[in-house]
């Protein structure tokens, strides 16, 4: 499965972009891709199988419906040929009486007009009651012979009238014989006309029949001897090996094999003779349009299966990303509620603490105070000096509590906050003017690159002087000395405003971007910072709706992006 | 202006205490009360200029004593000390009356010129009326 995925992901034009994949969304992409490869490709195979199968059934049925046209054509030809030659033989029977015919002339100027009539007949032959053929007209010479023990010969006695089956008699030469019996006038004898005809016509006949919508057509006996040569099955007179008996007065139509190559096949009695007609054509399946097909089949399979794979390809990696996406915002989102709900209980618990140490630190500042004042107004005594440092010291780590303890309560502080237009370059001008000594003595250059027709916004001043206050005193805190702090103001859309704070400090390490919003994490010396200043820039802007970034690289500067709403948009804040 | 009588009421007495011996050291007539009732009637009987006045006490909240203090002696100033948040930035101290607040732990300074300020209104207001 990692193969393909790993081959797969290669196609991939989000792969370009190095979008980065860990373990459980490669395996959500591979089991994606199982789930489309399955629902596509399953149906497009069985829409090629079917498609194929459907396609075989419909060639299957036309070309079993045009072979029975075939065969049937075929069986109303051969039977009026057979019955307009069995009519000529009748008639001339009828035509002319045993005397007359029992003239060698009659006889033989009669084979000649009937030869004429048609080409096929050879001979002509009048047998008397005893089975001796009296009179002989034709090429060979058989008069005087005996046919009283053919089988022909005692069939055209009971039937009158008589087709044989194709054999080879006393001539040695494939033939048929149509005969036919009289009367002999006054008495209960017959006497027997006999014309015999080539074996070859018979085939000459069929082949004008042939057409190319089948490959063999010929005449079969009902024991299954061929009465005609056969592609197929043999040369006439032999066995054909694939005889089957068709239903009576109806044509059948069937599949056969024969030396691996299907056939379809129609066989159907003649009627009046003793012949049935078969008709072979090579199976759909041999033909060029089924392989065609199956070719224009098989590049349509591929085609499709590949466009497939491309779109799914496509799909599953914007599917993945963009669940990706999501799932990367909603942990943004959480950690930033998180972080929200840890500033607002540290907030609580800050204000109970700095309230509490509030009340003894007041007491240590008035009793340290009462000492100074008591030391200022006695006379010099031993030591004096160093009570007197050493009280300064009491006071000024007071002073340190103090700083502490008030930005707690200010930061815990759940103040009405006061709505009102606000220009935001006169703001951050204002803000620039409380630090401008400051960074003078630091030689700290404080740029303003304002735009000009930047909205006023409906905010909160204090609050606001408040924010900016903090994060410019941070840049300067983080110069220490000599760099520059930008400050730039536009509009971002429509809703929005932006104060970028550009500082040309150390920079943040990747590691601690993440913690600096964070109350009490600071990266200044003990006692220097209280950790509080940026998270309660955090809290106030978030309770002014806003948003804050920061982008920062170490050796260069940090910036932090300060996003403000221009119509203030909900009721928010904590405590 | 050292003549300036202040009522310090405050629960914590180390505070108070400590407090009322710099003020006094400064000149002023300083005089203490640890509960909010005392506090109230400490100002009946010794009708200071200005009241420093703790926020949180256990008997009475500094507020109820701001609030009885001004009624019946309006003249009386009184500066809140806090020791917590300042609530709605202090207006409601101002709104009951109070002449200011100040945010414990006191800067000494401050609190001078505060109490300054408050007598000088005292003055003129007493003048005026």
């Amino acid at each position: 499965m990692s193969t393909l995925q790993e081959k797969l992901s290669k196609f991939s034009i989000f792969a370009l972009y190095g979008v980065t994949k860990d373990k459980s969304s490669m395996r959500f992409r591979a089991m994606l891709y199982c789930f489309m490869v399955l629902i596509v490709y399953i149906p497009l195979i069985f829409t090629t199988i079917a498609s194929s199968v459907e396609y075989g059934n419909l060639l299957l049925q036309e070309e079993q419906d045009q072979l029975y046209t075939n065969a049937q054509g075929a069986k109303k030809i051969l039977e009026i040929f057979m019955e307009e030659l069995t009519s000529s033989v009748i008639f001339v029977s009828e035509e002319y009486s045993y005397e007359d015919l029992l003239d060698q002339s009659t006889a033989s100027t009669l084979l000649v007009r009937l030869k004429k009539l048609y080409g096929g007949i050879v001979d002509l032959g009048v047998i008397d009651n005893n089975g001796i053929q009296k009179i002989y007209a034709g090429p060979f010479r058989l008069n005087e012979y005996d046919y009283s023990d053919q089988e022909w010969y005692n069939k055209v006695l009971v039937r009158r009238v008589h087709i044989s089956e194709m054999f080879m008699g006393f001539r040695r030469l494939p033939h048929f014989v149509i005969s036919v019996s009289h009367k002999l006038p006054g008495r209960d004898q017959y006497w027997v006309l006999r014309i015999s005809i080539d074996g070859k016509t018979l085939e000459k006949y069929i082949a004008t029949i042939t057409t190319h919508t089948f490959n063999d057509i010929f005449l079969i006996n009902h024991s299954g001897i061929l009465q005609t040569d056969s592609d197929i099955c043999g040369n006439v007179l032999e066995k054909c090996p694939l005889f089957v008996r068709p239903a009576k007065n109806k044509i059948t139509v069937g599949e056969i094999e024969h030396h691996d190559i299907k056939y379809l096949k129609a066989t159907v009695y003649i009627e009046g003779t003793p012949w049935i007609l078969g008709l072979f054509k090579e199976s759909y399946m041999h033909g060029e349009q089924y392989a065609s097909f199956c070719f224009r089949l098989k590049v349509f399979f591929i085609i499709s299966a590949a466009l497939a794979l491309v779109i799914i390809v496509l799909f599953v990696n914007l599917f993945a990303n963009h669940l990706q996406k999501i799932d990367k915002e909603r942990e943004i989102a959480m950690r930033e509620a998180e972080h929200t709900g840890k500033l607002a209980s540290i907030g609580r618990l800050a204000a109970g603490v700095a309230h509490e140490i509030n009340n003894p630190l007041a007491i240590i500042d008035q009793k340290a105070g009462l000492m100074t004042d008591l030391i200022d107004f006695s006379e010099d005594f031993k030591y004096k000096d160093k009570f007197s440092t050493s009280i300064e010291g009491i006071l000024d780590a007071v002073e340190r509590c103090k700083v502490i303890t008030h930005r707690l309560l200010g930061f815990a502080r759940r103040m009405d906050v006061a709505f009102e237009h606000i220009n935001v370059n006169d703001l951050l001008r204002e803000v620039l003017g409380f630090l401008e000594k400051e960074a003078l003595y630091s030689h700290i250059n404080l740029e303003l690159s304002l735009a000009d027709d930047l909205p006023t916004i409906f905010s909160d001043r204090g609050q606001l002087q408040q924010i900016f206050l903090n994060i410019v005193n941070n840049g300067i805190d983080a110069i220490g000395e000599d760099g520059d702090i930008v400050l730039i103001t536009s509009q971002r859309d429509e809703e929005t405003i932006e104060v970028q704070i550009q500082d040309s400090g150390p920079g943040i390490p990747p590691e601690l971007i993440t913690r600096i919003f964070d109350p009490f994490f600071t990266t200044k010396e003990a006692g220097k910072g209280t950790g509080l200043g940026l998270s309660i820039t955090y809290g106030l802007i978030k309770k002014l709706d806003g948003n804050i970034s920061v982008q920062s690289e170490v050796g260069k500067g940090t910036t932090f992006t300060v996003s403000l709403p221009i119509n203030k948009t909900r009721e928010g804040g904590f405590t | 202006m050292n003549e300036i009588k202040l009522l310090i009421v405050d629960d914590e007495e180390e505070f108070a205490t400590a407090l009322a011996e710099r003020l006094e050291i400064r000149g002023f007539m300083p005089e203490t009360a640890f509960y909010g009732l005392d506090g109230v009637q400490t100002t009946a009987t010794f009708s200071p200029d200005v009241v420093l006045l703790d926020l949180k006490m256990p008997d009475m909240s500094g507020i109820e004593v701001l609030e009885q203090i001004k009624e019946k002696h309006p003249a009386v100033e009184v500066i809140m000390l806090t020791g917590h948040g300042t609530g709605k930035g202090g207006a409601d101290f101002i709104e009951r009356g109070a002449f200011g607040f100040i945010m414990k732990p006191v800067n000494f300074n401050e609190l001078l010129e505060k109490i300054d300020a408050a007598y000088q209104k005292k003055i003129s207001g007493s003048q005026a009326s």
